[in-house]
């Protein structure tokens, strides 16, 4: 039963890392792409002898988007980065946060797909956790994926995060309409991030209103 | 070369904004929008001879936008624009009626022979 389980959680854990992947390497192409216009135009506003000193304002502009672009995709490999290397070790002491973080901005893409956006409303001070960071992320995507699939389109994801004498805690809060998600066979079941989350000595609910909250033990407790 | 009407529909607004110039230093008339809704809008003010139009443009899936365009004017011919090379979106497009297909990031005279492609097709069965 046990191996069942582990092993269903690594084809699962599988196809999470797929659909990161396919954000990611989305998002970079976009940026590449703009990146590619942005120099062709100076190429033709040069070949046409547009880019005079007159126009030195656009085309100083086109130099600005060009660098933006170049620090977005810098931006985001770094946490692709961060992302793969959180699965180098099993259990670490990290900062809940930037974990969340770095997940945001790689499931930001899918989110946008149905006009939804996702906040983050981050404790400020928060205390680091003793955990499994993937394993944390794989259990937060998932919560986030199944609401992305069920909310109705220019809706709203909070990823909230807070503290309390035991245990930090995730919120995942859904604002907006709930419609018929359309069919998909690998959503996770509730009853496997249960059992994820026991095993990082944690509890998760699914509180009314399709919220999802994940309490994690403190470091120290 | 006549003024011809393109549309170009992505949600990247630097994106769309530096091919737009692009094509406009090359003579065509190009209008932009950031989201289907706004595509359709504007197809409804004026019809486009080609569409360049973003498979994944938030709002409406670029495969619905693309089926609402054909029905409107099924004359109109759409270049679909596709980030990652999604063979089964290409495909439904193709089957939908979209006269073609272009990668990103995109290669301009590609892309313009692909217009002119498509504008020879519209003409042809005027």
């Amino acid at each position: 039963m046990e191996h069942k389980f582990e092993e269903g959680l690594r084809l699962l854990q599988l196809h999470f890392i797929g659909k990161i992947l396919a954000g990611f390497t989305h998002e970079i192409k976009n940026y590449l792409a703009i990146i590619k216009e942005s120099a062709g135009l100076m190429e033709d506003l040069i070949k046409l002898g547009k880019a005079s000193e007159s126009d030195s304002g656009q085309n100083l502009e086109i130099i600005h988007s060009i660098e933006e672009q170049i620090e977005k995709a810098n931006t985001l490999f770094r946490y692709l980065n961060r992302f793969a290397h959180r699965m180098d070790i099993q259990f670490a002491t990290f900062n809940v946060n930037e974990s969340l973080e770095e997940l945001a901005a790689l499931v930001t893409r899918f989110a946008n797909q149905k006009k939804i956006s996702i906040e983050k409303d981050f404790h400020e001070a928060i205390p680091p956790v003793y955990s499994n960071p993937s394993l944390l992320q794989f259990v937060v995507y998932s919560a986030l994926e199944e609401k992305i699939r069920n909310l109705d389109k220019n809706s709203k994801i909070a990823i909230q995060t807070g503290v309390d004498e035991n245990s930090v805690r995730i919120r995942i809060v859904p604002e907006g309409n709930f419609v018929q998600g359309e069919g998909d066979t690998t959503s996770i079941s509730y009853k496997i991030l249960e059992k994820i989350v026991m095993q990082l000595g944690g509890n998760i609910l699914q509180e009314s209103g399709r919220e999802t909250l994940i309490m994690l033990p403190l470091t120290n407790s | 070369m006549p003024h011809m009407r393109l549309l170009l529909v992505d949600d990247e607004v630097e994106f769309t904004l530096a091919l737009a110039e692009r094509l406009q230093l090359r003579k065509y008339d190009v209008r932009t929008a950031g989201s289907a809704l706004e595509a359709l809008a504007l197809i409804k003010e004026q019809l486009p001879d080609v569409i360049i139009l973003d498979l994944k443009i938030p709002g409406m899936d670029g495969i619905e936008t693309l089926k609402t365009i054909k029905k409107i004017d099924p004359e109109i011919e759409v270049i679909m624009l596709t980030g990652h090379g999604d063979v089964k979106s290409v495909e439904e497009g193709i089957k939908s009626g979209a006269f073609e297909y272009i990668m990103k990031p995109v290669d301009i005279e590609e892309l313009i022979v692909k217009i002119n492609k498509a504008l020879a097709k519209k003409n042809k069965e005027q």
